[in-house]
């Protein structure tokens, strides 16, 4: 066992820290007020190539891994929970899936523009009435001979109303359920059929663009499947299982930021003349949040070694990212009581934190959902791949 | 091009320092070691040089084993080669004899630019530079904030006090320490830490080139006594800007 | 024991730093000589003997040149030590002449406690006390670190040096000065300065540390940081390599402190820092440390003082 970074890993980390706080922190506050999403920083985290992980060198790849990725996304997120969710839109989401199901020309015509971040990538699985429930959407693909006729709704999408190309679930025949449902790579951009819009009345995550994207009649040319037709079920799993890991690195960022915070305020912070840290209650309330984020930090960098070794993840990534996003909303909850009064002021980073790290247990399969995961594998009722 | 840059390992000066045994020098233990400020200028000149005129440029870094990880960052920058000068008691070595480890090492090599920068965050000397430009017998141009090279001239703006600038020109060889501020040192892309790793790394034991004897020596390191004179404030905005204008009154005469 | 003090010349002025070279001799105890290339039209007041070269021959930067003009004189008067300041020009020149003489140099020299020079290490976290193993020593002097209670008075008795050899330099040329950009403002005559550092987060927000500076009848600055983000002009900078300031009141906001910066406004008269670190350096030399944030802090200040 191995449980030290290499020298090129710290330096990525390093890296990845002084890119947040060189170029996200300093207009964060204003940006979160604003619900500003900033094009061109993707533009820069793609120049740096934090988009090309897990994807051969042919398409614009790295060189690295989930596990490099990971570091990324715990630095990104640990100052802005919202700008960790690029990577998964550029990079984990429909990049790495595309290069595991595509065809030799969709992955030279797709991969590199994601990589480069020409194109702003999506996935679009949550519809108004579907969430956990995959297989109960309602968005439909009809075979038009010369092309696919795209029905229905999506919601809570990332990058909806700012993406060029992603990957689409609908169902091309639903008598058949699972099997029925196919990916599409859909450009969002410039189809009659395709209304986008914002949705701006997130709690948190306010620098992530979130919106639903709307098909009427929309033409989608017949090239335009991922893998095979039927096949869409068994794909949406195997993406969610990767992006789940970035969102549970994400959930390390959000947590250890706030623990950060937290530590540094009971160390300052001075009541009855001594600093609050050094009253017992402060202290448990720090070892509670400190413990878990280690344990979860352990479990997300397993997942991730996992996935970089071809080694079955399923069980490890629903574990860590449960844990990790439950770690870090009691994180961000205790460092909010740590704070008093100033943690419930949206003049100090508390307030986001705790914001930003619900969104965590509901993304990428809500906590619920990993539970049935985990259940399902230590049960054996389900095989873990 | 054949170039040079030197660069130093240092601690993270938000570091919690202690006293080593000796009494000497600061613990190294438990530190975060960090590429001086003023060095990641110098390598950033130098690959920006590099990248213009083609050439082949090394960096050099005296040392411990620890700081091949600072070394690694200077080649993600974009040097081609790294010469570690393997020395665990480098920190008792003044600037004189960093300097005559250097120039040997850079003397029989006919290096046309040496880039160093303007002065270490830990010792502050500000002598390394020049110290191995009068050894070698080059010109050298300290502090510089501008810098240009064209067929064979160095054209540089040295950073005097109140915003002031000396223009000055030197032919190569030379040698020129670097002030903060002199570029924007790049990021680190995923790809370049990658390769960094396959560059060559040349290992010198530092006995091989340490032919001089330090002419100083540090008796004692201890940390300043608190003055602790200041008055501390805290509390809510409203209040402390109360507090301070009653001070102000008080004390100085600006809000009469 | 005798001490070499090396005073400094720019176009057509006598820097500064020459009462604070007279300082460090007098604490020292020693008698000194000094030396300067600059003009006769430009003479510091002190009592004693100086060597005087002239800088329309000589060159203002000319370390090469310089390093010779000073070698002849130390083969002459023989001094235990050559004092320069820790200033562009000493610092540059300082280990060039200690190399030629095979000399410890000890640099940015803050305090001498029984003839033991102190420096200043990691941002002057801690100290160091030095022993030299050469005879003779050269000392670079931090700015501000050494002061005279009384102005210094007198006049020097020259003796003309470098009047053979005009330029000895050689193997670099000075181009000539660049000014700072137009517009520029003399920080040094101000008697109220509120300077902004690397806290202030990002550019807008030196409207909050100018607007305070404005109620204030005084002048804003910076710290390096800022100004190299370009958030503020350069003319606007305080510290070694900026403008040394000393005026009535000095607000540090959002400034930890480096130790360059310090040096540059420590003789302020009354100086007050706002910084959420209660631990930052510049609470070492602040009579007020204010523990807040200075984007929330300050406008409130400004509101209420003008409102006065």
């Amino acid at each position: 066992m191995q449980f030290k970074l290499t020298d090129e890993q710290k330096m990525m980390q390093d890296m990845a820290r002084d890119f947040a706080q060189k170029e996200i922190l300093p207009t964060l506050k204003e940006d979160e007020r604003d619900h500003r999403f900033r094009p061109e920083l993707v533009k820069k985290m793609a120049d740096l190539g934090f988009f090309g992980c897990a994807i051969p060198e042919e398409y614009g790849g790295n060189g690295c891994g989930f596990f490099e990725s990971v570091l990324l996304a715990e630095q990104l997120a640990k100052v802005s929970g919202s700008w960790r969710v690029p990577l998964n839109m550029q990079n984990i989401g429909p990049s790495v899936t595309v290069n595991r199901f595509g065809t030799r020309e969709q992955k030279e015509r797709f991969i590199p523009a994601w990589v480069k971040a020409d194109s702003f990538g999506f996935f679009a699985i949550t519809e108004p009435n579907s969430g956990s429930d995959v297989a109960g959407m309602g968005t439909t693909a009809t075979d038009r001979g010369d092309h696919w006729e795209l029905n229905g709704q999506k919601m809570w999408i990332s990058n909806a109303h700012v993406g060029d190309w992603g990957l689409v679930y609908a169902f091309t025949d639903k008598s058949k359920k699972y099997k029925g449902m196919t990916c599409f790579i859909v450009n969002l951009k410039d189809n009659e059929g395709i209304v986008t819009a914002p949705i701006e009345t997130k709690l948190g995550l306010h620098c992530s663009p979130t919106g639903e994207i709307a098909f009427t009649k929309a033409r989608i040319p017949k090239d335009s499947i991922l893998g095979e037709v039927g096949q869409g079920f068994k794909i949406c799993m195997w993406q969610l299982n990767n992006t789940r890991v970035s969102c549970a690195a994400g959930a390390l960022g959000i947590g250890g930021g706030a623990i950060e915070a937290a530590i540094n305020y009971a160390n300052e912070r001075t009541q009855f003349g001594k600093k609050i840290g050094s009253y017992q209650m402060v202290q448990a309330q720090i070892a509670d949040i400190v413990a878990e984020h280690e344990a979860a930090k352990l479990l997300v960098y397993q997942a991730a070694w996992l996935k970089d070794q071809g080694m079955p993840n399923q069980h490890q990534t629903s574990i860590a990212k449960l844990f990790a996003s439950e770690a870090a909303v009691h994180a961000t909850s205790e460092t909010m009581k740590i704070f008093g009064s100033y943690g419930f002021s949206t003049e100090f980073p508390a307030e986001r934190f705790l914001r930003d790290a619900q969104s965590l247990r509901v993304v990428e399969g809500t906590s619920n959902i990993q539970k049935t995961i985990i259940a399902g594998i230590a049960l054996g009722d389900v095989e873990n791949r | 091009m054949n170039i040079l840059v030197c660069i130093k390992q240092v601690p993270d000066m938000e570091s919690r320092f202690k006293v080593d045994e000796d009494g000497t020098w600061f613990d190294g233990a438990d530190l975060a070691w960090r590429m001086n400020e003023y060095d990641e200028y110098a390598v950033e000149q130098a690959v920006q040089l590099k990248e213009e005129t083609g050439g082949d440029l090394t960096v050099l870094c005296i040392g411990p084993e620890r700081v091949k990880e600072t070394m690694k960052k200077a080649l993600a920058m974009g040097c081609d080669r790294g010469v570690h000068v393997v020395d665990n008691e480098s920190f008792k070595k003044d600037p004189f004899a960093i300097a005559s480890i250097i120039a040997e090492f850079a003397g029989p090599k006919n290096f046309d630019l040496i880039f160093t920068g303007m002065q270490s965050q830990d010792r502050g000397s500000a002598q390394v530079g020049v110290l191995v430009a009068e050894m070698l017998g080059l010109p050298c141009a300290t502090t510089i904030v501008g810098f240009s090279f064209d067929n064979g001239v160095i054209s540089v703006k040295r950073e005097l006090e109140g915003g002031v600038k000396a223009k000055v020109t030197a032919s190569v060889p030379a040698l020129v320490t670097c002030q903060l501020g002199l570029n924007s040192p790049r990021y680190l892309t995923l790809p370049n830490i990658l390769k960094a790793k396959k560059k060559e790394m040349l290992v010198i034991p530092v006995a091989d080139l340490s032919k001089t004897q330090a002419l100083e020596e540090t008796t004692s390191l201890y940390f300043p006594e608190k003055k602790g004179t200041g008055l501390i404030l805290e509390g809510d905005v409203a209040d402390l800007a109360d507090q301070l204008i009653k001070i102000l009154k008080e004390k100085t005469a600006v809000l009469a | 024991m005798k001490t070499l003090l090396v005073a400094e010349y720019r176009e057509g002025k006598l820097l500064g730093c020459t009462s604070e070279l007279m300082a460090f001799a007098k604490k020292l105890g020693s008698e000194s000589v000094m030396f300067l290339v600059g003009s006769e039209n430009a003479l510091p007041k002190f009592a004693g003997k100086l060597y005087l070269a002239d800088a329309t021959t000589c060159g203002e930067y000319n370390p090469g040149g310089h390093k010779q003009l000073l070698l002849e004189v130390i083969a002459k008067e023989k001094p235990d030590m050559v004092v320069f300041s820790h200033s562009s020009y000493g610092w540059d020149l300082a280990p060039r002449l200690a190399f030629a003489l095979k000399a410890a140099q000890f640099s940015e020299v803050v305090d001498i406690v029984d003839g033991v020079p102190v420096l200043p290490v990691c941002n002057s976290k801690l100290l160091r006390k030095v022993t030299p193993k050469t005879a003779v020593t050269v000392l670079t002097l931090q700015a501000g670190a050494f002061n005279l209670t009384d102005e210094p008075t007198g006049s020097p008795s020259i003796e003309k040096i470098g009047t053979a050899h005009a330029d000895t330099g050689g193997n670099l040329v000075f181009e000539g000065y660049e000014l700072a950009e137009r517009g520029g403002v003399d920080l040094t005559k101000a008697q109220v300065i509120v300077s902004a550092g690397r806290g202030i987060g990002k550019p807008e927000n030196i409207e909050i540390i100018t607007r305070l500076a404005q109620v204030l009848k005084g002048e804003y600055a910076a710290s390096r940081p800022v100004v190299d983000a370009e958030w503020a002009d350069h003319n606007r900078q305080v510290g070694t390599t900026g403008q040394i300031v000393s005026p009535k009141l000095y607000m540090a906001c959002g400034i930890s402190g480096a130790i360059q910066h310090l040096a540059g406004m420590k003789k302020s008269e009354f100086v007050v820092a706002v910084n959420t670190d209660k631990d930052a350096p510049i609470g070492e030399v602040a009579d007020v440390l204010v523990v807040a944030d200075l984007k929330a802090f300050v406008p409130v200040l400004t509101e209420k003082i003008n409102n006065l």
